[in-house]
């Protein structure tokens, strides 16, 4: 019976065997034809190379398109020929009877859903993702030579918010993913600023540290340049940036901020190609400060004492002010520009030469760039070399073998500033015009100091890595990817004598910094039934961190000619020696997930990942960090299939946390210090400033996310929708001890944020396919609220940051319940239109007053909080949100043959800044006597006499300025709203036909022209309401974003 | 359609759910904030009744204001609640900035208004005040034997609130002083109201102390020495008191000699009467200047012509005559003071010892 069975089966198979032999028999009889064609790209009208052709059922590759995008290929008659290229849509041709060529015309791929993501070092397809994140291809980030990579993404993705706030070049703005992540504030006055709390920077699957160069001191950028301006725009193939926790948490306490992979370009050229960018630009710095020159300012300063002085005094002060009445004398006598002594217009250039070729087996890519960028304040600039490799080798496809080497050099001269701010140049600015200008006789210190202090900050980085896979069974891979990143960064100050009263002065910087990182896995898909896909993968990352810096100050040399070598003279030998940021860390991490799907409908992700760092408390070494995420394709249920307008539709649903330390050693272990000498032995002793906290817990942020995706109308409309909710644990805070007790101070973990938001990012192709116009419209917007939810209880749901700074006293306060970066300010109400408008206090009769001195008409009225009639330091009231509400931006890319036109812009809205710069201007009134210079104040709405209802007060009141402070920076006076569009960039692009550049010995040939930083509409009344600090300050020292034109091109070999 | 709608509802209700409210998300709602360490730097107040006096310093530790203030549970030291302060009166309050330069008693007027006010308040900013309207009669003062028993000691708690919760600070004093209606009042004894005794010999009943002036330059006569005016030898000493037949609002300054007979204000011929006080109709007599004026004096705590330093107005006499070798010499007589019960007042300058000399030399 057994037997019989066993026959039945092996006659069937037999007959089926046969059967398929003689259908592929019949195949063979239908007659082959030599087909060829052209494969062109829609946009360009260029031939594609590379481009598979595929043939038959099941699809067989029957060749591929060569340099040029030509092909010719074997095929049956009247067979279907489809052609392939990543990034485009598949087409098909059914060949006519006698058809022997075919010219076939590929357009891009739109379609979100064909976009592949990448999770946890794996490529995953965006349809089965279950987290939320956003790609940018190079396209959105050619065209626009920047120095640093990041700011070409602000406005492209919906809840990255990235505000370019400085203009120097090679430094970094401030980016955040959905929302505030910290607390921690350093600095004083307008010089206070945010922990940067930027995302993880993935770069070919190597995690590096973005923030790195701000390590020393936040956003004071100290010495060294940041990864991020050291790549190359123009050899990144693709940006993803990662939103919520699934799709973060996999990369565990570093990617609690978020994550950012970015991909660089391969090798893809069957014939080996040689590709030239080049850029030419100029940088334009903004609209600067009008002040009056020369006798206008004289006259102006000496009918401002005339007019106001209160006393005899004041009057015979003037003429003993020899600036403003000796206007005879030569050196007091000239019109100076001193703004045009700093501030510049520069020509840069950049160039861009990348080799690559191969093919999916073999593959290479070199690139070497070169950018240069002169700072519009005189003395800074950036230069960036660098030459970048890498090879693809899968010698049989079991095997896959990848390389790279990343080499850069990034060289920074940042004057005497420190790159955000440039207080010294601003300062300087201000001198008045009488003065003469800089010269060979005649100098001033703060001149010499911003024009000849000689700085090379520069940074050399070297990368390598290896990344190998194998598939051991059929869908399981085993991978190993090993890189060293070793950075030396070097800086080299020199201050002239002129510049340092009388004595030059050398510091000299130089750090180290190595990060050694492994990451082995094992991973496996399978597909059962044709509709179950499970995939798992498991793996470990080891990072081990070095760093070591230090730093020597000489500040007294003999002469300007000997500014090394150093130490000669041990009094004046100051320096840090070796700096508290030394490093030797190790990160150990393990993880694995698992996602399942149901005929890519129902799909379920589940990640776990440890991390056990050696800077974590002892009590919590290991900080765990779970994700799950569910997604429903409900376009491909039965009941939906009907809709034709529907190509795709989702809803995503995920929980994920990431937990980070943020403490560091001392917090945990405690620190000693050295106490002096016992006896004539030195001793060390407990630092009673910190008790050490050995439980301190890891920070822990833990997401929800619901997300909804569509495309419709056949991918013409595409939106993504987000709401999130965020939420931030553990934060480290600062208690006071009683004074009972030894120490001082103790770190707790008991602060909180919570963020939620909402994204919205809505993509518009209105034009048919067959249009010779291709136009897409694509808008994006991020709400976020931010919400302190704890703080540790002894502070009783409030607790200010006092401003160290007398001049300043712009208080931050933390009050839970409400936005969590409040200004804490006097209120200023407007200004008192006559003298009778002060309010007296009934009991005593007393006008209101402050400072001894009463107030009166002109005065800005400052709301009397308290209710005493006097203002004093009780009167501050909580009021404003520094941190933007709305971010978003908005572009359009148009193109019709060879032309192409792309705008991109940027919007901020609902955000509080405090314009110091404004203030400033008006208080260089205070003192006429002043060398500084004369500001008109003719286009602001200024009190003038008695009657005049206005927004500012008095200006001029220079001998009463001490008492009443009516320019005073610690009120609302200044707090405007900064919302703003801006049009960041526009380009203009023109590729020349195959023809015209075959002519001039190319193969393809692209020019264009583009602007940055072009416009910005807003009704803040500073000069940028982006060019403030993550805490929302306008310091008027900061440096000017310039405006950028540009010409480049593209140019193949 | 059916389906449509059945998605777009789902939409709907995972928007509501995910996104929803902050009550959803268990995010706690902003309160203001009240420090635990919210305290008053003194809490035993010793006004002076009869005055307007503005008393306490709240230390808010940075609370959120406004916060609302009641005194609550006021009670002697043994238990008994008092309501005598809380009793409300009409009193003088200023609407508007006394310059100083006003031309008319309706003028100062203008600027303030009576107004019912408890006799001792709490405001906004956290100030108690004792208004001017308190009296002897309305308010028990501390005892005049000046013991401070227990159950004499006038206490009382403070509620303080905002929405962020609320705290009862305990245990504030209030001893108040009698009235005194004018300053300086080294005549008055403070616990009795009675007339001060000599402080150099305060045992004898006999003996009183004095208002001293300020003199310079006056020559008694007929000793043809400088008069002098300190603690230990009283030439010319002030009265201030209250007299009959004014018009409730009015102040005179009277000139007694040693046989306390009026001297003829005209006899001070270097003073400059129109400016001696902030009053209006000046009658001068033979025997008195009187104004018209607004009480208190001086009204507020400015700086004026007629009250330089602010907090006390200054009133000086001042006459010239030959002196010896030829040379004109002035003399002045005068007193910085306050009056701070409305009334009809005068203030009189008496020569206890000599009579000063007016004749040229």
């Amino acid at each position: 019976m057994l037997g019989f069975n066993i026959m039945r089966k092996k006659i069937l198979f037999l007959s089926i065997l046969f059967g398929c032999l003689m259908f592929s028999d019949l195949q063979a009889q239908i007659k082959k034809v030599l087909v060829k064609g052209v494969v062109i790209e829609k946009a360009t009208n260029l031939g594609i190379p590379g481009a598979t052709i595929l043939s038959g059922t099941p699809a067989k590759v029957i060749g591929s398109t060569d340099g040029k995008g030509m092909f010719s290929v074997n095929v049956d008659e009247g067979g279907t020929l489809v052609f392939h290229f990543v990034g485009f849509n598949d087409a098909r041709v059914k060949l006519k009877p006698g058809q022997t060529s075919v010219n076939v015309i590929l357009h891009e791929s739109n379609s979100q859903l064909d976009e592949v993501v990448v999770r946890g070092y794996q490529v995953r397809s965006k349809e089965t993702s279950t987290g939320s994140s956003t790609t940018i291809t190079s396209k959105d980030i050619m065209d626009v030579p920047v120095s640093n990579v990041e700011q070409l993404l602000q406005g492209k993705v919906a809840g990255l918010n990235i505000q370019v706030n400085t203009g120097a070049p090679g430094f970094r703005g401030t980016s955040t993913i959905r929302g505030l992540n910290t607390l921690a504030v350093t600095g004083n006055g307008s010089e206070s600023f945010l922990q940067p709390t930027s995302p993880l920077y993935v770069i070919d699957g190597v995690p590096i540290d973005a923030d790195k160069a701000a390590e020393y001191g936040y956003n004071q950028q100290g010495p060294g340049v940041s990864p991020l301006s050291l790549i190359p725009q123009e050899d990144i193939a693709s940006l993803e940036v990662l939103k919520d926790a699934q799709a973060t948490s996999l990369y565990g306490s570093r990617g609690a901020y978020g994550v950012i992979i970015i991909t660089t370009k391969r090798g893809n050229s069957k014939i080996p190609r040689v590709r030239y960018t080049s850029n030419f630009f100029m940088n334009t710095p903004p609209k600067l400060r009008e002040t009056l020159g020369g006798n206008a300012e004289r006259n102006s300063k000496i009918n401002h004492i005339l007019a106001n002085a209160l006393t005899q005094e004041d009057l015979d002060k003037l003429s003993k002010t020899y600036f403003l009445t000796d206007s005879l004398n030569d050196y007091y006598n000239n019109s100076t520009n001193w703004q045009g002594v700093f501030y510049q217009n520069t020509f840069n250039q950049s160039h861009n030469l990348a080799f690559d070729g191969g093919d999916e087996k073999f593959n290479y890519k070199t690139n070497v760039g070169y950018f240069s960028e002169t700072g519009v304040v005189k003395n800074t600039g950036f230069d960036r070399y660098n030459m970048n490799m890498n090879m693809e080798y899968n010698p049989t496809p079991k095997l896959k073998f990848f390389a790279s080497v990343f080499g850069s050099i990034g060289k920074q001269n940042k004057g005497d500033g420190v790159g955000l701010l440039q207080s010294g140049v601003a300062e300087n600015g201000q001198a008045s015009s009488l003065l003469p200008g800089p010269s060979f006789f005649q100098s001033t210190l703060g001149a010499v100091s911003a024009l000849k202090t000689l700085n090379n900050n520069d940074s050399r980085n070297i990368r390598a890595n290896i990344d190998v896979k194998y598939q051991l069974l059929p869908g399981l891979w085993a991978a190993s990817t090993l890189s060293y990143d070793f950075t030396s960064d070097n800086e080299d100050t020199f201050t002239p004598a002129a510049a340092n009263r009388q004595f030059a002065r050398v510091y000299s910087f130089n750090g180290r910094s190595s990060n050694l990182y492994s990451r082995s896995n094992i991973s496996y898909a399978k597909t059962f039934n044709g509709k179950h896909n499970i995939f798992a993968n498991v793996f470990n990352e080891l990072y081990k961190v070095t760093g070591q810096s230090g730093i020597i100050v000489q500040n007294k040399t003999a002469n300007d000619q000997l500014q090394g070598p150093l130490g000669f003279d041990g009094y004046y030998s100051t320096g840090g020696g070796i700096l508290t940021n030394f490093k030797n860390a190790r990160l150990a991490s393990f993880a694995a997930a698992f996602s399942y799907d149901y005929m890519k409908k129902y799909v379920i992700d589940l990640s776990y990942r440890l991390d056990g760092s050696s800077g974590s408390g002892l009590e919590n070494p290991y900080a765990k960090n779970p994700a799950i995420g569910l997604r429903w394709n409900f376009n491909k249920e039965e009941w939906l299939k009907d809709i034709e307008w529907l190509s795709y539709g989702a809803f995503r649903l995920s929980w994920g946390r990431n937990v980070s330390p943020t403490a560091n050693l001392s917090n945990i272990y405690g620190l000693y210090q050295n106490t002096g000498t016992y006896n004539n032995n030195p001793t060390m002793g407990i630092d009673y400033g910190q008790v050490p906290n050995p439980k301190l817990k890891p920070t822990t942020t833990s997401q929800y996310n619901f997300g909804f995706d569509a495309g419709l109308f056949d991918s013409k409309v595409e939106l993504n929708f987000d709401a999130y909710y965020k939420k931030v644990d553990n934060l480290l805070f600062e208690s006071n001890l009683s004074n009972a007790v030894a120490f001082d101070k103790v770190l707790s973990n008991d602060a909180g944020i919570a963020n939620y938001g909402y994204e919205l990012a809505i993509t518009v192709r209105p034009l048919p396919t067959s249009s010779p116009f291709n136009w897409s419209i694509s808008v994006n917007g991020a709400i976020n609220r931010d919400i302190l939810t704890k703080l540790p209880a002894e502070y009783n749901g409030q607790y200010i940051r006092f401003d160290g700074d007398d001049k300043s006293l712009q208080h931050l306060v933390y009050r839970v319940g409400k936005n969590t970066l409040s200004n804490y300010l006097r209120v200023n109400q407007g200004v008192y239109s006559t003298t009778e408008n002060v309010p007296v206090d009934p009991a005593t009769g007393l006008t209101y007053s402050t400072g001894g001195r009463f107030f009166q008409g002109g005065d800005p009225i400052f709301k009397d909080v308290n209710g005493d009639y006097v203002l004093d330091n009780r009167d501050y009231e909580i009021s404003g949100n520094s941190q933007p509400v709305v971010t978003g931006g908005l572009s359009t890319n148009l193109s019709y043959k060879g032309w192409g036109l792309n705008v991109y812009g940027s919007f901020t809205l609902l955000r509080t800044i405090l314009n110091n710069a404004l203030a400033d201007r008006f208080r260089i009134m205070s003192n006429p006597f002043d060398l500084r210079a004369v500001v008109p104040l003719d286009d602001l709405d200024t009190w003038k006499k008695p009657g005049d209802v206005t927004k500012y007060p008095y200006a001029y009141d220079y001998a009463r300025y001490g008492a009443v402070q009516p320019f005073r920076l610690d009120q609302t006076l200044w707090a405007e709203q900064g919302s703003y569009l801006k049009f960041n960039s526009v380009t203009l692009s023109y590729m020349f036909t195959k023809k015209l550049a075959k002519r001039i010995g190319l193969n393809n040939f692209r020019a264009y022209i583009s602007g940055n930083n072009l416009i910005t509409f807003s009704p803040y009344s500073g000069p940028n309401p982006e060019n403030v600090t993550a805490l929302g300050r306008d310091a008027s020292g900061g440096y000017p974003v310039p405006r950028t034109y540009n010409f480049g091109m593209n140019v193949e070999f | 359609m059916m389906k449509i709608l059945k998605y777009n509802l789902l939409l709907l209700t995972a928007l509501i759910l995910v996104s929803g409210c902050r009550k959803l998300l268990d995010l706690p709602e902003e309160k203001d904030y009240l420090s635990g360490k919210l305290n008053y730097s003194n809490k035993v107040f010793e006004p002076v009744l009869g005055r307007t006096t503005v008393m306490g310093t709240l230390n808010a530790d940075n609370s959120t204001l406004p916060m609302q203030f009641e005194i609550v549970n006021a009670r002697y030291g043994d238990g008994k609640p008092y309501d005598d302060m809380f009793k409300v009166h009409k009193t003088w309050v200023w609407t508007s900035a006394y310059t100083g330069k006003e031309t008319s008693l309706e003028q100062i007027n203008a600027k303030r208004k009576l107004e019912d006010h408890p006799m001792f308040e709490i405001r906004s900013s956290g100030q108690f005040i004792m208004w001017q309207s308190s009296t002897d009669e309305l308010i028990d003062p501390r005892p005049a034997d000046s013991s401070n028993s227990v159950q004499d000691m006038r206490l009382f708690d403070l509620k303080v609130k905002n929405s962020g919760g609320e705290v009862l600070l305990r245990d504030f004093q209030i001893r108040p002083w009698r009235e005194r209606p004018y300053e300086p009042s080294t005549d008055i004894n403070p616990f009795t109201g009675a007339v001060a005794r000599d402080p150099k010999d305060p045992n004898n009943p006999n003996k009183r102390d004095y208002i001293l002036a300020d003199i310079g330059n006056i020559i008694g006569t007929p000793s043809d020495l400088q008069l002098i005016s300190n603690a230990d030898q009283k030439d010319v000493v002030v009265y201030i008191r209250p007299f009959t037949g004014g018009n409730g609002h009015s102040l005179r300054f009277k000139f007694l000699d040693k046989d306390e007979q009026v001297i003829d204000p005209a006899k001070f011929n270097e003073t400059k009467w129109e400016q001696l006080v902030h009053g209006f109709n000046m009658q001068k007599t033979t025997t008195y200047v009187q104004y018209d004026v607004a009480y208190p004096i001086p009204l507020v705590n400015i700086s004026t012509p007629y009250a330089p330093n602010g907090s006390q107005a200054s009133s000086y006499i001042k006459y010239s005559r030959r002196g010896f070798g030829g040379m004109k010499t002035t003399a002045y007589l005068g007193l910085t003071y306050n009056i701070f019960k409305a009334g009809d007042w005068e203030i009189v300058f008496h020569f206890r010892r000599e009579n000063p000399k007016f004749q040229d030399e």
